[in-house]
């Protein structure tokens, strides 16, 4: 199953993404007929449980998804939805179908109006809002969390972006919502911000990746003083240094992927999103070293995977949201030493 | 692109119930262990504490029943190895055998070689040595002059061997020099198998480290004979047979846990009080310990599937000396708390020693830029 959903992916992205296409998006033009295959090939449902209507894929191997989607720099909500519906199922909501996204939803305040709940407030940064049909997010009811299933037809939308030009909206929501779109989240996942937070890890990992690729192949063809500047060793240095912030990230976002669902997760996504956000820093700068000039062009493909991993820092949480969450933890764990706090994979985090 | 990828290691790897009997062990036999001795971490020396470790079978755990070994997992022997440095244990007169010398003479050894050196690694009473930098061959380590020439009964060695560690007290050495000439760079080399303690014209003399210690030696070989059984492996192969070490020397906990001291006096420290901005450093570290962490574990797990996961160590190595060379600064930044060398307080010791100790790090087993050169090759750079 992993490799037959790996495949598709990976043929449907390097088939339809092209240079061109992600240059449209961020001109603001939504690839609508891509998504159409997407959803063709199911890959939106991939972390709905089977009973829920999925297709039984374990969790890390559906998460897997969104850093080969990361990898192709995909100007579409594929890691937003593949959550939202996760999230829908897990409390019980209907799966509509459509382009979804998620929001943390602390600037909205829920009361109840007679059946139903009535949402008001602020969203902001929502990714893709505009493209998307539904907005999911988790917020307090009573006292406990609430999935709320937004349709964005009934919000009014306020574009913004991100560095990369995608869509990046802020989202006005004062509306009635029927049962059907409101419900208990009965165990929590780790609310929004961290779901968000490993998705974005995942995406970092996945575009990195790329960009270590496209580094190596141009330090082979392009030549100075007479030879490839692969051959000077400043520059074998370099590649060998992102080489390692890479791998240290795609370690920490599958550890984090792998322990979705599980008591480790809280804190192996706060080293994740801080760990893969760090690595973000340095291979970004390397790679432009490398590519020169030319790399700092519209028209090299290069800027269009070093902005999305500058903008992933900032989303659900920064390093330094994440790093004082663990720093917290470690400092006020219950644990005889540092070491078994680092090796007890149950370790709880004090939630910020 | 493979080489950013490292395979979770399989699950149930925590070991919990070894982790647990290790840790009981560690309290009982560390309990007077100060946090400045602690601070030496795999640099420490204690036979006796080689011995009592074993007999729990704890040396040399992965080696086969036959020749005393215990024939658990890699990854067994990670959590056994980890807690070890964890706690500061004094391991080093075991360690290099356990670690690399076992398992090379297990893989390339005769059978007379195994049964009479391999039971008693694994019974924690054997030290041993790593001969292979001399004072013109360091990080171009083919170009060792060191020579074996072919007697009647076996070889005349004559070289000089430096930065031996630990060769003053060692039972093996794992000497590495030229057998022949050759056209390729890296034939025509050897590695042998010597008993330091009854083998003559073998020439030991301390070199004092930075820290005022004695760790490391000059070993100095003259004219000295060596048996025929004392090869190792195949003649003329002995390049493949050093770099087959590599992945075992180069992945382990013990390079990224060499500060692990200082980690822990720091956060003794900050428990009782810290700011945002302490936490926020402390998070990083332990979100990089964490990663570390499980990257080691990976290639623990490669090696238990019999790959050979070269350059994934040689990432390892490079990631892990840079987080432990960074402890001192980072400790630091945090408190305002001189290094004090043997001080009373068990901070300003243990951060004085670590200061002193860092600069190796990203020496010792291959430099750092070694090792991104490696790794800048395994990218494919043409
Ligand atoms: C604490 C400690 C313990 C040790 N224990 C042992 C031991 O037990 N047995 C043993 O055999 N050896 C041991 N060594 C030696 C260690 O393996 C060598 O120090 C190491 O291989 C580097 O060699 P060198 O010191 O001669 O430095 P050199 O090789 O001379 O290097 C000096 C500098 O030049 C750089 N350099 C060299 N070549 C290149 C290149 N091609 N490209 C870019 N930069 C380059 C190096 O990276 C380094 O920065 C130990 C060293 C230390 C510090």
């Amino acid at each position: 199953m992993e490799s037959m959903i790996f495949d598709t992916a990976e043929r449907l992205f390097r088939d339809h993404v092209s240079h061109g296409l992600r240059e449209d998006a961020a001109a603001g033009q939504c690839p609508e007929a891509l998504w159409t295959r997407i959803e063709e090939a199911g890959l939106h449902m991939a972390l709905v449980p089977e009973e829920a209507g999925g297709f039984g894929v374990p969790a890390s191997e559906a998460l897997g998804l969104v850093r080969i989607a990361g990898a192709h720099g995909l100007p579409l909500p594929l890691a937003e939805t593949l959550i939202a519906n996760a999230v829908l199922a897990r409390a019980g909501l209907a799966l509509s179908g459509g382009r979804l996204t998620i929001a943390e939803g602390d600037g909205l305040q829920l009361e109840r109006r007679g059946g139903a709940v009535h949402a008001s407030g602020h969203l902001t940064l929502v990714p893709f809002a505009r493209w998307a049909d539904r907005i999911v997010t988790i917020a307090a009811l009573d006292g406990a969390d609430h999935v709320l299933s937004l349709p964005v037809k009934d919000l009014t939308v306020t574009p913004a972006r991100d560095l990369a030009g995608m869509p990046r909206d802020d989202v006005a929501v004062d509306l009635d919502l029927p049962g059907a779109n409101a419900a208990a989240l009965p165990v929590s996942m780790g609310g929004m911000r961290r779901l968000g937070a490993l998705v974005r890890s995942l995406a970092t990992t996945g575009a990195m990746e790329t960009i270590l690729k496209m580094s190596v192949e141009y330090a082979n063809d392009r030549v100075q003083f007479g030879r490839p500047i692969g051959k000077f060793q400043a520059i074998q240095q370099y590649l060998a240094t992102m080489a390692g912030e890479t791998a240290a990230s795609r370690t920490a976002a599958e550890m984090a992927a792998d322990s979705y669902d599980t008591a480790a997760f809280a804190l192996n996504v706060a080293a994740a999103k801080s760990r893969a956000g760090e690595a973000a820093e340095t291979v970004g700068a390397l790679a432009h070293q490398i590519h020169g000039a030319i790399g700092y062009t519209q028209e090299h493909a290069l800027h269009h995977f070093t902005k999305r991993i500058w903008s992933w820092r900032d989303e659900f949480g920064t390093e330094l949201d994440w790093t004082k969450e663990l720093g917290r933890a470690a400092l006020s764990s219950p644990h005889d030493t540092f070491w078994h706090f680092i090796t007890d994979s149950t370790a709880q985090g004090a939630m910020a | 692109m493979t080489l950013t990828a490292f395979p979770s290691p399989p699950p149930g790897a925590d070991y919990d119930d070894l982790r647990q009997e290790v840790r009981a062990f560690l309290a009982k036999e560390l309990a007077d262990f100060p946090p400045e001795k602690r601070a030496e971490s795999w640099n420490g020396y204690n036979r006796d504490f080689s011995r009592k470790l074993a007999q729990r079978g704890w040396v040399g755990m992965t080696f086969p029943k036959e020749y005393g070994g215990h024939a658990r997992s890699a990854l067994e022997r990670y959590v056994v190895s980890e807690e070890l440095l964890a706690a500061g244990a004094p391991v080093i007169s075991h360690w290099i055998a356990d670690r690399q010398s076992g398992p090379l003479i297990l893989a390339k050894g005769t059978e007379d070689q195994k049964r009479a050196i391999v039971p008693r690694i694994a019974a924690g009473e054997l030290c041993f040595c790593i001969g292979m930098s001399e004072p013109d061959s360091g990080s171009d380590l083919a170009a060792t002059r060191t020579v074996a020439t072919e007697v009647e009964g076996g070889f005349r060695v004559n070289g000089t061997k430096v930065w031996t560690t630990y060769a003053h007290v060692a039972d093996y050495m794992i000497l590495f020099c030229r057998t022949g000439k050759s056209d390729d760079r890296h034939g025509g080399m050897s590695q042998f198998l010597i008993d330091l303690k009854t083998t003559e014209n073998i020439q030991i003399s301390p070199i004092i480290d930075l820290g005022g210690e004695h760790h490391f030696n000059q070993v100095v070989f003259d004219n000295t004979f060596l048996p025929s059984d004392a090869l190792l492996g195949q003649q003329g192969e002995g390049w493949s047979q050093v770099m087959s070490e590599l992945a075992f020397e180069r992945s382990g906990p013990e390079r990224f846990l060499s500060s692990f001291a200082l980690i822990e006096e720091l956060i003794r420290l900050l428990r009782k009080d810290s700011t945002e901005a302490q936490q926020a450093e402390i998070g990083r570290l332990s979100a990089h310990l964490k990663v570390l962490r499980q990257m080691s574990r990976s290639v623990a797990g490669m090696l238990n599937e019999g790959e050979n996961p070269a350059l994934q160590a040689a990432i390892v190595k490079d990631l892990g000396a840079l987080y432990e060379q960074d402890i001192p600064r980072l400790a630091r930044s945090l408190l305002s708390r001189p290094a004090v060398p043997g001080g009373r307080d068990s901070y300003a010791a243990v951060l004085a020693y670590t200061e002193l100790a860092v600069p190796s790090f990203s020496l010792r087993g291959g430099t750092r830029e070694i090792l991104r050169g490696i790794i800048a090759r395994g990218l494919g750079l043409r």
